[in-house]
């Protein structure tokens, strides 16, 4: 799905006359395609190149998010932080894979970046044009709005009610719709029809791809009964968004970690999920130094972690390669990873909370009631 | 008044006059006979049955009363799947083997793609589209052949117009034809497919040259093939051909190293009467061109290298037989004869997810040649055409491919049509490549035996000159060639446990939904703990 060899394909067919979006095998966005088509040679030594000054930016981009959430000018952890990004080995195998989430991981750091800066414009333009290329990012649409108004400093200390002016988020809102609008209206010219919308976006929806992934999706709809399929897509998508307002809210008073979080959600749940979609969540908790303390299990979270990405490419490869295994195998890989990934979810979130109440102290226990 | 009176019966004498005089109906049948140069016999039969003065049916009528149609020998259970949907001209073949061109040349009948496969030309205009009207011939015939040939649905159904040229005429209605072509690879003849196609002829397996069809001969041989073809030969009139192509191998059932054969081991039957409605009933041998043999009895003629026999005015019983003195030595090497290039096809990689197709060709010929190349794979492999490489000798060449068709396929419903001009050099092999992979199923969409893996549908590759008059047409200029089928291997889910894998899914999905609406939802105390004794 997000392979390069299918970019290469598309390019191939849109330089042959043949589109292609009426079937087959290519799902990016028109706007990717059309990028790669024109600007770039279609050779692989400059995609690699281009992926690592991808990675660069991205790196860059995360900095600066951490320079903004210290509210300082430098500071002596920046080096970490971008390596704790680079060197992710989920980011850098899906880089070196030559993989486009490489490429949507970025445009959501940078869109994020510019959200904290409060350069409105430029952050709604790119996250307009990474729902395009995947349309889960709507996801961190409204989040991204609340940055906008708010401010990326922590306050996950400190909790209190939104005190920025809501309703400048419908006009935000508006902004982000207009330059969605002209992307789509931009990709139905490149294309002359509608029907990359049913490729891309239905993609994303229908799941008609069902290529192993390290996600949840793909087993499932492959052993689905297909008088439940339709049924179970809508619960699966609706399942998707249907944490955002409640994090929302109670996140408010910290819009940055709201969007931490729901990229945690859409790199558990997303339909075409790489492992640079976990990476991303697990590297930008280098941005919140403050919950450390506060986080419960992270040795499990992490040997979770090392359980998945240890046996993962061994059970695909048996299961596929080799023809030793069976898919059975390579499944339960995928549960393991995604409990990995909604153990430093949830571990993230209880923290986030519990470090309103402060540190704890002898004689007394925190929880919930 | 006394003329009116007699009118009647005088008009009704002169048509049945008329009809003696001019027939409307003219069955032929014909079985021809070929020594082949691995010692193998290739026999066609050939059933022909023409409707003289029929035209087909035009499809804007298709809504109303058809007209009466009134069959003698001309089979009626087809006649009436021709009309209803409307259907121009028509080729079933299902086949059994694969037809090795190296060693026994062009095969008489064109249509030797192992498996079933179903073409037909069909002007539209109708009030229902062409897609049903297809979908209906399909299910008729699947019923008429006891075969499974309603499996050749839009999954398999493709529409290369280049490469399958209609054979007889088109009507001129003014109305655009559409060609729908679907071939199943894994379907298999067998004596149940044979039985409904006895019952088409008019005089059965009983006499005339049908009798010969004996069902543990001819699907005891190496290759068995029959076909069904209608077409409309302009004002001749409406043309239906039965045949039945096996090639049986006499020194398979011999002790002796002798290739000496006969009706009677090859069938196991002889022609003991005529088919008394038969127009003409011939038996056409092939001589050797070398060596020494012996043909018995005497033919009725004998010229240009074939004997032929009159099935009517022979001596009955009739049991042709040819003999050779000497045993038979396997060639070392097979001159490569009628056809001009041979092709291999092979899908290599041992991943279920990727693989490579490979296609190499080899040009006989002296001169260049140009083969139109054409793949219509179901959607379970998907190409890379940015990877589609030609090599000569392993050096890249890039003028090979030209004028390229491509329509992707669409995952779980339309397959692949990519159509290529390969220009071959003289003398030369042709290596061509592509990247493909393959696609992951849902559970309910593997067969019962999924590990066996999918049977790919054959290739075809027609020698075709490029037309004079229209530089995007072409003319062509020899049967087409089929590869053989491929088998390919697709990665499978566990099909015992469907339940499991929803209900693991679903657990591990509702739990992580529950503990984060927990956290988010729940009030934060702080507990004092009692104190420890």
């Amino acid at each position: 799905m997000t392979w390069i060899f299918a970019v290469q394909e598309g390019i191939y067919l849109f330089n042959h006359d043949i589109d292609p979006y009426s079937g087959g095998s290519f799902r990016h966005s028109p706007l990717l395609l059309s990028f790669f088509a024109t600007i770039l040679p279609n050779s692989t030594k400059l995609a690699s190149i281009l992926w690592a000054v991808n990675d660069v930016v991205g790196a860059l981009a995360m900095v600066q998010i951490y320079r903004a959430r210290q509210n300082v000018r430098q500071s002596p952890r920046d080096t970490l932080v971008a390596a704790l990004y680079i060197l992710n080995p989920y980011i850098l195998l899906s880089s070196l894979a030559l993989s486009t989430s490489s490429i949507e991981n970025t445009l959501m750091l940078v869109s994020i970046m510019f959200a904290c800066q409060g350069k409105a414009s430029a952050s709604l333009f790119i996250l307009s044009f990474l729902t395009h290329l995947s349309l889960s990012s709507l996801v961190v649409v409204l989040p991204i709005l609340l940055l906008l108004i708010g401010s990326p400093v922590s306050s996950l200390a400190s909790p209190k009610a939104l005190q920025a002016n809501i309703k400048r988020t419908v006009s935000l809102f508006g902004e982000f719709g207009l330059y969605f609008g002209v992307l789509t209206l931009v990709s139905t010219l490149v294309c002359g029809n509608c029907g990359w919308i049913s490729q891309t976006w239905g993609a994303t929806l229908m799941l008609p791809d069902l290529t192993p992934t390290t996600g949840l999706w793909w087993y499932f709809f492959t052993e689905m009964f297909d008088h439940f399929r339709p049924f179970f897509l809508m619960v699966f998508n609706v399942h998707l968004i249907i944490y955002v307002v409640p994090i929302c809210i109670k996140f408010q008073y910290d819009p940055l970690y709201a969007t931490f979080l729901l990229i945690g959600i859409l790199s558990l749940f997303k339909s075409y999920t790489t492992l640079s979609d976990p990476g991303l969540f697990l590297s930008m908790i280098a941005v919140f130094p403050e919950i450390f303390y506060y986080l419960r299990h992270p040795i499990v979270t992490a040997l979770l972690h090392l359980h998945a990405s240890l046996l993962m490419p061994l059970f695909h490869h048996l299961w596929l390669t080799q023809g030793t295994g069976n898919a059975n195998f390579f499944y339960a890989t995928t549960l393991v990873f995604a409990c990995a990934n909604g153990a430093a979810l949830i571990d993230c979130l209880w923290a986030g909370l519990r470090i309103a109440i402060g540190p704890d102290v002898d004689g007394y226990v925190v929880t919930q009631e | 008044m006394l003329s009116r009176q007699y009118l009647w019966p005088i008009t009704l004498l002169h048509l049945c006059l008329g009809t003696i005089a001019s027939p409307q109906e003219i069955f032929d049948e014909k079985l021809s006979l070929n020594t082949l140069q691995d010692g193998k016999v290739a026999s066609k039969f050939t059933f022909t049955t023409l409707l003289n003065g029929a035209s087909p049916r035009d499809p804007r009528t298709l809504h109303k009363e058809d007209d009466s149609q009134h069959y003698t020998l001309f089979p009626l259970a087809l006649g009436q799947i021709l009309r209803e949907y409307g259907v121009t001209e028509l080729h079933l073949t299902l086949n059994a083997g694969k037809w090795n061109y190296d060693r026994w040349g062009y095969p008489e009948e064109k249509g030797v793609g192992t498996g079933a496969e179903l073409w037909a030309w069909m002007g539209d205009g109708a009030n229902t589209t062409i897609d049903e009207r297809w979908k209906g011939l399909r299910n008729s015939l699947s019923g008429l052949f006891c075969a499974s040939i309603a499996s050749l649905d839009e999954l398999r159904t493709t529409s290369p117009s280049q490469s399958f040229a209609p054979e007889g005429a088109l009507p001129d209605w003014d109305l655009p034809h559409q060609l729908r072509h679907a071939s199943l690879p894994s379907e298999h003849v067998c004596t149940e497919n044979l039985t409904p196609f006895l019952k088409l002829l008019p005089c059965k397996s009983l006499s005339g040259i049908a009798a010969l069809l004996n069902p543990h001969k001819l699907f005891d041989a190496d290759w068995h093939g029959m076909g069904v073809h209608v077409l409309w030969r302009g004002d001749e009139g409406v043309e239906v051909q039965l045949t039945f192509q096996t090639v049986s191998d006499p020194l398979r059932i011999t002790s002796r190293k002798s290739q000496d054969w006969s009706l009677q081991s090859l069938f196991d039957r002889t022609v003991d009467r005529t088919c008394p409605v038969a127009e003409t009933s011939q038996i056409f041998v092939t001589l050797p061109n070398r060596g020494l043999y012996s043909i018995s009895p005497e033919p009725s003629v004998s010229k240009n290298g074939l004997a032929i026999y009159d099935v009517k005015s022979v001596n009955k019983p009739l049991n042709v037989e040819l003999k050779w003195p000497e045993a038979f030595n396997y060639p070392l090497s097979y001159s490569s004869g009628t056809t001009p290039f041979s092709v291999k096809r092979t899908l290599t990689g041992s991943s279920q997810a990727l693989g490579r197709l490979s296609v190499a060709i080899t040009n006989h010929r002296t001169e260049a040649i140009s083969v139109l190349y054409l793949e219509t794979m179901p959607w379970l492999l998907q190409f890379f055409l940015h990877t589609l490489e030609a090599r000569i000798d392993g050096v890249l060449a890039h003028d090979i491919i030209s004028d390229l068709t491509y329509i992707p396929s669409v995952p779980h419903s339309r397959p692949t049509t990519f159509q290529a001009l390969l220009h071959l050099p003289p003398k030369k092999t042709v290596q061509i490549k592509m990247d493909v992979t393959k696609a992951f199923l849902r559970y309910t969409e593997h067969p019962p035996d999924a590990q066996r893996g999918w049977d790919l549908p054959p290739a075809i590759l027609v020698p075709v000159e490029r037309s004079q008059n229209d530089s995007s047409s072409f003319t062509p200029l020899g049967g087409p060639v089929y590869t053989s089928t491929l088998l390919v291997d697709l990665a499978t889910p566990d099909f015992s446990m469907p339940y499991n894998v929803i209900i693991f899914t679903c657990t591990l999905i509702a739990g992580l939904f529950g503990t984060v609406f927990n956290i988010l939802t729940r009030k934060w105390v702080v507990v004092r703990l009692a104190a420890q004794p």
